[in-house]
Protein backbone atom coordinates (compact mmCIF):
# COMPACT_ATOMS: atom_id res chain seq x y z
CA UNK A 1 0.00 0.00 0.00
CA UNK A 2 1.36 3.50 -0.48
CA UNK A 3 4.25 5.09 1.73
CA UNK A 4 1.94 8.38 2.85
CA UNK A 5 2.97 9.96 6.26
CA UNK A 6 0.11 9.36 8.88
CA UNK A 7 -1.50 12.47 8.59
CA UNK A 8 -2.60 13.98 11.89
CA UNK A 9 -5.90 14.47 11.28
CA UNK A 10 -7.59 16.15 13.95
CA UNK A 11 -5.40 19.36 13.74
CA UNK A 12 -7.13 19.88 10.07
CA UNK A 13 -10.03 22.52 10.02
CA UNK A 14 -12.94 21.14 10.33
CA UNK A 15 -13.83 21.03 6.44
CA UNK A 16 -10.71 19.96 5.63
CA UNK A 17 -10.65 16.91 8.58
CA UNK A 18 -14.41 15.87 6.80
CA UNK A 19 -12.78 15.82 3.72
CA UNK A 20 -9.61 13.79 4.79
CA UNK A 21 -11.65 10.87 6.93
CA UNK A 22 -14.36 10.43 3.96
CA UNK A 23 -11.55 9.92 1.42
CA UNK A 24 -10.54 6.37 -0.09
CA UNK A 25 -7.21 7.52 0.78
CA UNK A 26 -7.52 7.33 4.02
CA UNK A 27 -9.31 4.64 4.67
CA UNK A 28 -6.57 3.06 2.57
CA UNK A 29 -3.71 3.53 4.75
CA UNK A 30 -5.68 3.01 7.79
CA UNK A 31 -6.86 -0.88 6.77
CA UNK A 32 -2.58 -1.42 5.90
CA UNK A 33 -1.96 -1.49 9.31
CA UNK A 34 -4.01 -4.22 9.94
CA UNK A 35 -5.14 -6.46 7.23
CA UNK A 36 -1.71 -6.06 5.70
CA UNK A 37 -0.36 -9.79 5.87
CA UNK A 38 -3.59 -11.43 6.97
CA UNK A 39 -6.02 -14.02 4.93
CA UNK A 40 -9.28 -13.98 5.39
CA UNK A 41 -8.34 -11.40 8.81
CA UNK A 42 -5.92 -13.53 10.41
CA UNK A 43 -2.58 -14.33 10.04
CA UNK A 44 -1.88 -17.60 8.61
CA UNK A 45 0.41 -18.43 11.37
CA UNK A 46 -2.01 -18.02 14.25
CA UNK A 47 -2.84 -21.40 15.85
CA UNK A 48 -6.28 -22.12 15.06
CA UNK A 49 -7.78 -23.24 18.54
CA UNK A 50 -10.94 -23.38 17.60
CA UNK A 51 -13.16 -25.88 19.80
CA UNK A 52 -12.98 -29.52 19.50
CA UNK A 53 -16.37 -30.60 21.30
CA UNK A 54 -19.42 -30.74 19.19
CA UNK A 55 -21.16 -28.89 21.18
CA UNK A 56 -18.90 -25.88 21.67
CA UNK A 57 -18.34 -26.24 17.81
CA UNK A 58 -21.99 -25.81 17.28
CA UNK A 59 -22.31 -22.91 19.49
CA UNK A 60 -19.66 -20.80 18.08
CA UNK A 61 -21.03 -21.63 14.51
CA UNK A 62 -24.25 -20.23 15.54
CA UNK A 63 -22.66 -16.74 17.18
CA UNK A 64 -20.77 -16.36 13.86
CA UNK A 65 -24.43 -17.13 12.07
CA UNK A 66 -25.95 -14.34 13.72
CA UNK A 67 -22.60 -11.70 13.16
CA UNK A 68 -22.83 -12.82 9.31
CA UNK A 69 -26.61 -11.91 9.33
CA UNK A 70 -25.57 -8.61 10.63
CA UNK A 71 -22.75 -7.95 8.90
CA UNK A 72 -25.21 -8.64 5.56
CA UNK A 73 -27.83 -5.84 7.03
CA UNK A 74 -24.58 -3.87 7.11
CA UNK A 75 -23.86 -4.23 3.50
CA UNK A 76 -27.44 -4.03 2.26
CA UNK A 77 -27.96 -0.93 4.46
CA UNK A 78 -24.34 0.66 3.39
CA UNK A 79 -24.96 -0.24 -0.23
CA UNK A 80 -28.13 1.24 -0.28
CA UNK A 81 -27.21 4.72 1.51
CA UNK A 82 -25.03 5.24 -1.16
CA UNK A 83 -28.23 6.40 -3.42
CA UNK A 84 -29.27 8.55 -0.53
CA UNK A 85 -26.03 10.37 0.48
CA UNK A 86 -26.49 14.26 0.44
CA UNK A 87 -23.17 14.46 -1.69
CA UNK A 88 -19.94 12.83 -2.83
CA UNK A 89 -17.81 12.81 0.00
CA UNK A 90 -20.35 11.01 1.64
CA UNK A 91 -20.72 8.70 -0.87
CA UNK A 92 -16.73 7.83 -0.99
CA UNK A 93 -17.02 7.16 2.59
CA UNK A 94 -20.31 4.65 2.40
CA UNK A 95 -18.31 2.72 -0.56
CA UNK A 96 -15.27 1.93 1.82
CA UNK A 97 -17.99 1.18 4.53
CA UNK A 98 -19.18 -1.12 1.57
CA UNK A 99 -16.36 -2.62 1.12
CA UNK A 100 -15.41 -3.29 4.93
CA UNK A 101 -18.84 -4.65 5.40
CA UNK A 102 -18.34 -6.76 2.19
CA UNK A 103 -15.18 -8.01 4.05
CA UNK A 104 -16.55 -8.49 7.51
CA UNK A 105 -19.07 -11.07 5.92
CA UNK A 106 -16.13 -12.64 3.64
CA UNK A 107 -14.03 -13.34 6.93
CA UNK A 108 -16.89 -14.62 8.81
CA UNK A 109 -18.33 -17.04 6.32
CA UNK A 110 -14.74 -18.13 5.39
CA UNK A 111 -14.24 -19.04 9.38
CA UNK A 112 -18.27 -20.76 9.51
CA UNK A 113 -16.27 -23.16 6.68
CA UNK A 114 -13.27 -23.43 8.67
CA UNK A 115 -15.13 -24.62 11.38
CA UNK A 116 -17.18 -27.33 8.50
CA UNK A 117 -19.77 -25.51 7.31
CA UNK A 118 -20.20 -27.06 4.23
CA UNK A 119 -22.72 -23.54 2.87
CA UNK A 120 -22.00 -20.41 5.36
CA UNK A 121 -24.59 -18.73 3.90
CA UNK A 122 -27.16 -20.85 3.85
CA UNK A 123 -26.80 -21.93 7.16
CA UNK A 124 -26.31 -18.81 9.03
CA UNK A 125 -29.48 -17.75 7.23
CA UNK A 126 -31.18 -20.79 9.66
CA UNK A 127 -29.77 -20.06 12.30
CA UNK A 128 -29.68 -16.77 12.73
CA UNK A 129 -31.99 -14.90 15.49
CA UNK A 130 -35.37 -13.72 14.54
CA UNK A 131 -34.97 -10.56 16.25
CA UNK A 132 -31.67 -9.70 14.38
CA UNK A 133 -33.72 -10.71 11.06
CA UNK A 134 -36.46 -8.23 12.24
CA UNK A 135 -34.25 -5.51 12.73
CA UNK A 136 -32.34 -6.06 9.02
CA UNK A 137 -35.67 -5.81 7.98
CA UNK A 138 -36.01 -2.24 9.70
CA UNK A 139 -33.31 -0.90 8.89
CA UNK A 140 -33.84 -1.79 4.89
CA UNK A 141 -36.96 -0.22 5.45
CA UNK A 142 -35.23 2.83 6.71
CA UNK A 143 -33.07 2.81 3.70
CA UNK A 144 -35.55 2.36 1.01
CA UNK A 145 -37.81 5.37 2.84
CA UNK A 146 -34.89 7.68 1.77
CA UNK A 147 -34.39 8.64 5.38
CA UNK A 148 -31.10 9.51 5.56
CA UNK A 149 -31.00 10.51 9.67
CA UNK A 150 -33.07 7.66 10.30
CA UNK A 151 -31.20 5.01 8.16
CA UNK A 152 -27.80 6.33 9.43
CA UNK A 153 -28.83 6.23 12.77
CA UNK A 154 -29.75 2.69 12.23
CA UNK A 155 -27.42 1.72 10.70
CA UNK A 156 -24.05 3.61 12.05
CA UNK A 157 -24.48 4.43 15.47
CA UNK A 158 -27.40 1.27 16.51
CA UNK A 159 -26.09 -1.53 14.90
CA UNK A 160 -22.37 -0.69 14.74
CA UNK A 161 -22.40 -0.28 18.36
CA UNK A 162 -24.34 -3.04 19.01
CA UNK A 163 -21.53 -4.90 16.73
CA UNK A 164 -18.89 -3.09 18.55
CA UNK A 165 -20.16 -3.65 22.34
CA UNK A 166 -20.75 -7.79 21.04
CA UNK A 167 -17.75 -8.52 19.19
CA UNK A 168 -15.23 -6.40 22.00
CA UNK A 169 -16.79 -8.82 24.62
CA UNK A 170 -16.48 -11.87 22.28
CA UNK A 171 -12.99 -11.11 21.66
CA UNK A 172 -11.61 -11.18 25.08
CA UNK A 173 -12.55 -14.71 25.60
CA UNK A 174 -12.31 -16.06 21.70
CA UNK A 175 -9.99 -19.19 20.79
CA UNK A 176 -7.04 -16.98 18.65
CA UNK A 177 -8.19 -16.88 14.97
CA UNK A 178 -11.74 -15.93 15.75
CA UNK A 179 -10.59 -12.61 17.94
CA UNK A 180 -7.76 -11.76 15.50
CA UNK A 181 -10.99 -11.56 12.86
CA UNK A 182 -13.28 -10.00 15.53
CA UNK A 183 -10.19 -7.36 16.17
CA UNK A 184 -9.75 -6.78 12.70
CA UNK A 185 -13.76 -6.04 12.15
CA UNK A 186 -13.65 -3.60 15.63
CA UNK A 187 -11.21 -1.57 13.82
CA UNK A 188 -13.67 -1.00 11.03
CA UNK A 189 -16.55 -0.20 13.00
CA UNK A 190 -15.00 1.95 15.37
CA UNK A 191 -14.43 4.09 11.77
CA UNK A 192 -18.13 3.40 11.22
CA UNK A 193 -19.39 4.08 14.20
CA UNK A 194 -17.21 7.85 14.09
CA UNK A 195 -18.93 8.57 10.75
CA UNK A 196 -22.49 8.07 11.74
CA UNK A 197 -22.13 10.43 14.84
CA UNK A 198 -20.40 13.05 12.65
CA UNK A 199 -23.16 12.90 10.25
CA UNK A 200 -25.43 13.10 12.53
CA UNK A 201 -24.72 15.46 15.36
CA UNK A 202 -24.07 18.14 12.79
CA UNK A 203 -27.82 17.70 11.75
CA UNK A 204 -28.92 17.61 14.88
CA UNK A 205 -27.17 20.65 15.79
CA UNK A 206 -28.70 22.24 12.65
CA UNK A 207 -32.10 21.07 12.96
CA UNK A 208 -33.13 19.85 16.43
CA UNK A 209 -36.92 18.60 14.90
CA UNK A 210 -34.63 15.94 13.54
CA UNK A 211 -34.17 14.63 17.29
CA UNK A 212 -37.58 14.00 17.98
CA UNK A 213 -38.02 11.53 14.67
CA UNK A 214 -34.68 9.23 15.50
CA UNK A 215 -36.03 9.27 19.39
CA UNK A 216 -38.97 7.33 17.81
CA UNK A 217 -36.63 5.33 15.30
CA UNK A 218 -34.81 4.18 18.87
CA UNK A 219 -37.63 3.64 20.26
CA UNK A 220 -38.88 1.30 17.84
CA UNK A 221 -35.42 -0.70 17.39
CA UNK A 222 -34.33 -0.80 20.83
CA UNK A 223 -36.19 -3.82 21.96
CA UNK A 224 -34.68 -5.55 19.04
CA UNK A 225 -31.58 -4.53 20.07
CA UNK A 226 -31.52 -5.12 23.88
CA UNK A 227 -33.20 -8.90 22.91
CA UNK A 228 -30.46 -8.75 20.69
CA UNK A 229 -27.73 -7.86 23.31
CA UNK A 230 -28.94 -10.63 26.09
CA UNK A 231 -29.27 -13.61 23.23
CA UNK A 232 -25.63 -12.74 22.14
CA UNK A 233 -24.30 -12.02 25.75
CA UNK A 234 -26.11 -15.63 26.58
CA UNK A 235 -24.47 -16.90 23.28
CA UNK A 236 -20.73 -16.01 24.05
CA UNK A 237 -20.47 -16.53 27.59
CA UNK A 238 -20.67 -13.17 28.97
CA UNK A 239 -21.08 -13.62 32.65
CA UNK A 240 -24.10 -12.58 33.93
CA UNK A 241 -22.56 -9.12 35.75
CA UNK A 242 -20.94 -7.74 32.81
CA UNK A 243 -24.18 -8.09 30.83
CA UNK A 244 -25.06 -4.85 32.03
CA UNK A 245 -21.59 -3.21 31.46
CA UNK A 246 -22.04 -5.21 27.40
CA UNK A 247 -26.22 -3.00 27.26
CA UNK A 248 -23.65 0.43 28.89
CA UNK A 249 -21.54 0.10 26.27
CA UNK A 250 -24.19 -0.11 23.53
CA UNK A 251 -26.39 3.09 24.97
CA UNK A 252 -22.92 5.01 25.63
CA UNK A 253 -23.05 5.51 22.38
CA UNK A 254 -26.50 6.85 21.65
CA UNK A 255 -26.12 8.63 24.61
CA UNK A 256 -23.17 10.33 23.17
CA UNK A 257 -25.55 12.12 20.38
CA UNK A 258 -27.64 13.31 23.75
CA UNK A 259 -30.59 10.22 23.86
CA UNK A 260 -31.05 9.21 27.06
CA UNK B 1 -17.17 -22.26 -9.64
CA UNK B 2 -15.03 -21.97 -6.09
CA UNK B 3 -12.21 -20.40 -8.13
CA UNK B 4 -14.10 -18.22 -9.75
CA UNK B 5 -15.68 -17.23 -6.47
CA UNK B 6 -12.16 -16.91 -4.78
CA UNK B 7 -11.00 -14.92 -7.72
CA UNK B 8 -13.70 -12.19 -7.24
CA UNK B 9 -13.01 -12.19 -3.49
CA UNK B 10 -12.14 -9.62 -1.25
CA UNK B 11 -9.23 -11.32 0.09
CA UNK B 12 -8.53 -11.24 -3.73
CA UNK B 13 -8.93 -7.90 -4.22
CA UNK B 14 -7.10 -7.08 -1.14
CA UNK B 15 -3.80 -8.95 -1.92
CA UNK B 16 -4.20 -7.70 -5.88
CA UNK B 17 -4.46 -3.84 -5.65
CA UNK B 18 -2.79 -2.34 -2.31
CA UNK B 19 -0.27 -4.20 -2.87
CA UNK B 20 0.82 -4.30 -6.17
CA UNK B 21 -0.44 -1.41 -8.25
CA UNK B 22 -1.78 0.89 -5.58
CA UNK B 23 1.63 0.94 -3.98
CA UNK B 24 3.23 4.17 -3.42
CA UNK B 25 0.63 6.08 -5.02
CA UNK B 26 -1.30 9.12 -3.69
CA UNK B 27 -4.70 9.71 -5.39
CA UNK B 28 -3.90 7.36 -8.27
CA UNK B 29 -0.46 8.50 -9.16
CA UNK B 30 3.04 8.71 -7.24
CA UNK B 31 3.12 12.12 -4.31
CA UNK B 32 6.10 13.82 -7.17
CA UNK B 33 4.03 13.42 -9.90
CA UNK B 34 2.29 16.60 -11.46
CA UNK B 35 0.56 17.77 -14.78
CA UNK B 36 2.37 19.09 -17.05
CA UNK B 37 3.02 22.87 -17.73
CA UNK B 38 1.54 22.84 -21.10
CA UNK B 39 -1.67 21.93 -19.78
CA UNK B 40 -1.73 24.38 -17.08
CA UNK B 41 0.10 27.61 -18.60
CA UNK B 42 -2.76 27.08 -21.86
CA UNK B 43 -6.26 28.76 -20.84
CA UNK B 44 -7.44 26.20 -24.51
CA UNK B 45 -5.74 23.21 -23.99
CA UNK B 46 -6.61 23.76 -19.98
CA UNK B 47 -10.03 24.01 -20.48
CA UNK B 48 -10.38 21.02 -22.77
CA UNK B 49 -8.38 18.95 -19.94
CA UNK B 50 -10.86 20.01 -17.14
CA UNK B 51 -13.69 19.12 -19.90
CA UNK B 52 -12.63 15.71 -20.79
CA UNK B 53 -11.97 15.19 -17.01
CA UNK B 54 -15.64 16.02 -16.20
CA UNK B 55 -16.86 13.32 -18.36
CA UNK B 56 -14.57 10.71 -16.41
CA UNK B 57 -16.07 12.14 -13.47
CA UNK B 58 -19.47 11.62 -15.12
CA UNK B 59 -19.25 8.28 -15.80
CA UNK B 60 -17.42 7.24 -12.07
CA UNK B 61 -20.17 8.20 -10.69
CA UNK B 62 -22.83 6.29 -12.74
CA UNK B 63 -20.51 3.19 -11.91
CA UNK B 64 -20.51 3.86 -8.35
CA UNK B 65 -24.14 4.38 -8.28
CA UNK B 66 -24.54 0.60 -10.26
CA UNK B 67 -22.44 -1.42 -8.61
CA UNK B 68 -23.66 -0.38 -4.74
CA UNK B 69 -27.34 -0.11 -6.45
CA UNK B 70 -27.05 -3.59 -7.75
CA UNK B 71 -25.31 -4.85 -4.45
CA UNK B 72 -29.19 -5.57 -3.05
CA UNK B 73 -30.14 -6.94 -5.88
CA UNK B 74 -27.67 -9.35 -6.38
CA UNK B 75 -28.78 -13.07 -6.46
CA UNK B 76 -25.93 -14.59 -4.29
CA UNK B 77 -23.32 -13.63 -1.77
CA UNK B 78 -20.10 -14.20 -3.97
CA UNK B 79 -21.42 -11.58 -6.33
CA UNK B 80 -22.99 -9.26 -3.16
CA UNK B 81 -19.26 -9.41 -2.36
CA UNK B 82 -17.54 -8.51 -5.48
CA UNK B 83 -19.42 -5.80 -6.01
CA UNK B 84 -18.68 -4.32 -2.94
CA UNK B 85 -14.83 -4.29 -4.03
CA UNK B 86 -16.56 -2.40 -7.20
CA UNK B 87 -18.39 0.18 -4.99
CA UNK B 88 -14.81 0.70 -3.72
CA UNK B 89 -13.12 1.18 -6.77
CA UNK B 90 -15.67 2.88 -8.46
CA UNK B 91 -15.58 5.50 -5.39
CA UNK B 92 -11.89 5.57 -5.94
CA UNK B 93 -11.78 6.66 -9.84
CA UNK B 94 -14.36 9.28 -8.38
CA UNK B 95 -11.86 10.40 -6.19
CA UNK B 96 -9.19 10.17 -8.24
CA UNK B 97 -10.47 12.23 -10.89
CA UNK B 98 -11.76 15.05 -8.65
CA UNK B 99 -8.79 15.43 -7.44
CA UNK B 100 -7.52 15.68 -10.91
CA UNK B 101 -9.75 18.31 -11.54
CA UNK B 102 -8.62 20.22 -8.52
CA UNK B 103 -4.74 19.63 -9.66
CA UNK B 104 -6.06 21.36 -12.77
CA UNK B 105 -7.12 24.15 -10.77
CA UNK B 106 -10.59 23.97 -10.27
CA UNK B 107 -11.92 25.13 -6.85
CA UNK B 108 -13.45 22.57 -4.10
CA UNK B 109 -16.36 24.83 -3.64
CA UNK B 110 -16.87 25.31 -8.07
CA UNK B 111 -17.08 21.48 -8.32
CA UNK B 112 -20.22 20.95 -9.15
CA UNK B 113 -21.07 23.72 -10.73
CA UNK B 114 -17.65 22.44 -13.09
CA UNK B 115 -19.32 19.13 -13.06
CA UNK B 116 -22.70 20.56 -14.14
CA UNK B 117 -21.10 22.84 -17.22
CA UNK B 118 -18.95 20.21 -19.00
CA UNK B 119 -21.13 17.31 -18.04
CA UNK B 120 -22.11 16.04 -22.15
CA UNK B 121 -26.08 15.62 -22.35
CA UNK B 122 -25.56 12.60 -24.15
CA UNK B 123 -22.99 10.76 -21.36
CA UNK B 124 -25.71 12.07 -18.92
CA UNK B 125 -28.47 9.83 -20.97
CA UNK B 126 -26.10 6.89 -20.82
CA UNK B 127 -25.94 6.63 -17.15
CA UNK B 128 -29.84 7.52 -16.89
CA UNK B 129 -30.42 4.30 -19.14
CA UNK B 130 -28.32 2.40 -17.00
CA UNK B 131 -29.60 3.60 -13.75
CA UNK B 132 -33.19 3.07 -14.54
CA UNK B 133 -32.21 -0.82 -14.78
CA UNK B 134 -30.36 -0.36 -11.01
CA UNK B 135 -33.62 1.43 -9.70
CA UNK B 136 -35.41 -1.32 -11.01
CA UNK B 137 -33.19 -3.75 -9.19
CA UNK B 138 -32.85 -5.81 -12.55
CA UNK B 139 -29.69 -7.29 -12.07
CA UNK B 140 -29.24 -8.92 -14.79
CA UNK B 141 -30.05 -5.33 -16.95
CA UNK B 142 -27.92 -4.13 -14.44
CA UNK B 143 -24.55 -6.19 -14.98
CA UNK B 144 -24.10 -6.19 -19.04
CA UNK B 145 -25.18 -2.28 -18.84
CA UNK B 146 -22.40 -1.49 -15.93
CA UNK B 147 -19.52 -4.80 -16.20
CA UNK B 148 -19.89 -4.83 -20.19
CA UNK B 149 -20.80 -1.73 -21.66
CA UNK B 150 -19.97 1.14 -19.52
CA UNK B 151 -16.74 -0.74 -18.17
CA UNK B 152 -16.00 -1.64 -21.53
CA UNK B 153 -16.57 1.62 -22.98
CA UNK B 154 -14.48 2.94 -19.76
CA UNK B 155 -11.54 0.12 -20.63
CA UNK B 156 -11.32 1.64 -24.46
CA UNK B 157 -11.34 5.16 -23.50
CA UNK B 158 -8.68 4.87 -20.87
CA UNK B 159 -6.54 2.92 -23.12
CA UNK B 160 -6.59 5.37 -25.82
CA UNK B 161 -6.02 8.04 -23.07
CA UNK B 162 -3.17 6.49 -21.65
CA UNK B 163 -1.69 5.95 -24.79
CA UNK B 164 -1.93 9.72 -25.60
CA UNK B 165 -0.55 10.85 -22.08
CA UNK B 166 2.49 8.18 -21.32
CA UNK B 167 4.73 10.35 -23.52
CA UNK B 168 3.94 13.56 -22.16
CA UNK B 169 2.00 13.51 -18.71
CA UNK B 170 3.23 10.43 -16.50
CA UNK B 171 0.94 11.59 -13.88
CA UNK B 172 -2.12 10.74 -15.44
CA UNK B 173 -0.98 8.14 -17.31
CA UNK B 174 -0.23 6.58 -14.03
CA UNK B 175 -3.75 7.16 -12.67
CA UNK B 176 -4.78 5.83 -15.92
CA UNK B 177 -3.10 2.58 -15.26
CA UNK B 178 -4.68 1.96 -12.29
CA UNK B 179 -8.31 2.67 -13.69
CA UNK B 180 -7.76 0.21 -16.24
CA UNK B 181 -6.65 -2.03 -14.04
CA UNK B 182 -9.23 -2.08 -12.07
CA UNK B 183 -11.88 -2.19 -15.18
CA UNK B 184 -10.25 -5.33 -16.89
CA UNK B 185 -11.22 -6.95 -13.26
CA UNK B 186 -14.59 -5.70 -13.48
CA UNK B 187 -15.36 -6.42 -16.92
CA UNK B 188 -14.04 -9.80 -16.12
CA UNK B 189 -16.90 -10.23 -13.81
CA UNK B 190 -19.63 -9.12 -16.42
CA UNK B 191 -18.85 -11.77 -18.21
CA UNK B 192 -18.38 -14.80 -15.70
CA UNK B 193 -21.37 -14.41 -13.81
CA UNK B 194 -23.66 -13.15 -16.36
CA UNK B 195 -23.23 -15.74 -18.84
CA UNK B 196 -24.89 -18.26 -16.63
CA UNK B 197 -27.56 -16.18 -15.55
CA UNK B 198 -28.19 -15.07 -19.19
CA UNK B 199 -28.88 -19.14 -20.15
CA UNK B 200 -31.01 -19.15 -17.03
CA UNK B 201 -33.26 -15.94 -18.86
CA UNK B 202 -32.88 -16.10 -22.02
CA UNK B 203 -36.20 -14.12 -21.64
CA UNK B 204 -34.14 -11.36 -20.55
CA UNK B 205 -32.37 -11.17 -23.73
CA UNK B 206 -34.63 -8.25 -26.18
CA UNK B 207 -34.36 -6.05 -23.12
CA UNK B 208 -30.99 -6.25 -22.50
CA UNK B 209 -29.98 -5.63 -26.40
CA UNK B 210 -32.16 -3.05 -26.38
CA UNK B 211 -30.75 -1.41 -23.81
CA UNK B 212 -26.96 -2.36 -25.54
CA UNK B 213 -28.22 -0.47 -28.48
CA UNK B 214 -29.42 2.79 -26.51
CA UNK B 215 -26.57 3.05 -23.89
CA UNK B 216 -24.12 2.75 -27.28
CA UNK B 217 -25.90 5.51 -29.40
CA UNK B 218 -25.12 8.18 -26.38
CA UNK B 219 -21.71 6.48 -26.06
CA UNK B 220 -21.30 7.30 -30.08
CA UNK B 221 -22.98 10.52 -29.46
CA UNK B 222 -20.48 11.72 -26.13
CA UNK B 223 -17.68 10.87 -28.44
CA UNK B 224 -18.40 12.59 -31.41
CA UNK B 225 -19.02 15.56 -29.21
CA UNK B 226 -15.85 14.99 -27.36
CA UNK B 227 -13.45 14.59 -30.57
CA UNK B 228 -15.12 16.82 -33.04
CA UNK B 229 -15.43 20.27 -30.66
CA UNK B 230 -11.76 19.57 -29.12
CA UNK B 231 -9.42 22.88 -29.43
CA UNK B 232 -6.42 20.65 -27.81
CA UNK B 233 -4.81 19.84 -31.34
CA UNK B 234 -5.37 23.54 -33.35
CA UNK B 235 -4.22 25.10 -29.64
CA UNK B 236 -0.91 22.51 -29.51
CA UNK B 237 0.09 23.06 -32.78
CA UNK B 238 -0.38 27.05 -32.79
CA UNK B 239 1.80 26.84 -29.97
CA UNK B 240 4.34 24.95 -32.10
CA UNK B 241 4.40 21.76 -29.66
CA UNK B 242 4.64 18.27 -31.36
CA UNK B 243 1.58 15.45 -30.66
CA UNK B 244 3.30 12.80 -29.36
CA UNK B 245 3.35 9.62 -31.91
CA UNK B 246 1.47 7.48 -29.17
CA UNK B 247 0.42 3.85 -30.74
CA UNK B 248 -3.17 2.98 -30.02
CA UNK B 249 -4.77 -0.04 -31.86
CA UNK B 250 -2.23 -0.43 -35.08
CA UNK B 251 -2.39 3.63 -35.48
CA UNK B 252 -0.45 6.75 -34.81
CA UNK B 253 -2.48 9.05 -33.09
CA UNK B 254 -0.20 11.77 -33.54
CA UNK B 255 -0.79 12.17 -37.03
CA UNK B 256 -4.57 11.71 -36.89
CA UNK B 257 -7.68 14.43 -37.20
CA UNK B 258 -9.82 14.51 -34.29
CA UNK B 259 -12.40 12.95 -36.41
CA UNK B 260 -10.07 9.94 -37.16
CA UNK B 261 -9.64 9.36 -33.72
CA UNK B 262 -13.52 9.13 -32.73
CA UNK B 263 -13.31 6.46 -35.30
CA UNK B 264 -10.93 4.06 -34.17
CA UNK B 265 -11.91 4.70 -31.03
CA UNK B 266 -16.04 3.96 -31.47
CA UNK B 267 -14.58 1.16 -33.98
CA UNK B 268 -12.64 -0.49 -31.03
CA UNK B 269 -15.20 -0.10 -28.38
CA UNK B 270 -17.91 -1.83 -30.83
CA UNK B 271 -15.86 -4.51 -31.54
CA UNK B 272 -15.06 -5.47 -28.00
CA UNK B 273 -18.86 -5.25 -27.13
CA UNK B 274 -19.60 -7.92 -29.87
CA UNK B 275 -16.62 -10.06 -28.60
CA UNK B 276 -18.15 -9.80 -25.19
CA UNK B 277 -21.59 -9.86 -25.62
CA UNK B 278 -21.51 -12.67 -27.75
CA UNK B 279 -19.10 -14.70 -25.17
CA UNK B 280 -22.36 -14.58 -22.81
CA UNK B 281 -24.88 -15.38 -25.16
CA UNK B 282 -26.76 -12.27 -26.37
CA UNK B 283 -26.71 -10.69 -29.70
CA UNK B 284 -25.23 -7.55 -30.29
CA UNK B 285 -27.30 -4.36 -31.67
CA UNK B 286 -25.51 -2.58 -34.22
CA UNK B 287 -26.56 1.27 -33.03
CA UNK B 288 -27.40 4.42 -35.07
CA UNK B 289 -24.43 6.71 -35.85
CA UNK B 290 -25.07 9.98 -34.38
Amino acid sequence: MGTAPVREVHDLEHERFLEEVHSFEFWFHSVEGYLSGTTYGHREETVDDSPSGAVDRQHLITVLSNYCIGEMAALEGASGLIAIAPNQLTKIFLSTQVADEGRHLEVLLHRMRDLGVKYPAQEADRRASRGLKQFRHELLRLVQGRDWEAAIFAQNVILESLEFAVFRAHAEGADPVTKEILDGIIKDERRHIGFGENELGRRLHAAPHVRTRLARVREELDHLILDMLEDSSREIGVEPDRKAELARAYLQSVERLGFT
Amino acid sequence: MADTIDAYSIQNWLESCPQSYLMDTEYGHGPEEKEPDFILDNEVVLEETIKATVQLVVGERCALSASSGLINAAPDEASRRFLATQTLDEARHVEVFTHRLYDLGVKKQDLEGTIQRYANPNLVKFAEILLEKVDRKDFVSGVVGQNIVLEGMAFSVFEMMHAMNEPVNAKFAHTLSGTIADERRHVGFGENRIGSLIQQHPEKRPEVEQMQKEMSYFMLATFADAFRNNQTANELEAAGIERPHSEYQGVDLGTMEPEEMEQVLADTVLKEFKTRLGRIGIEYQTPARP
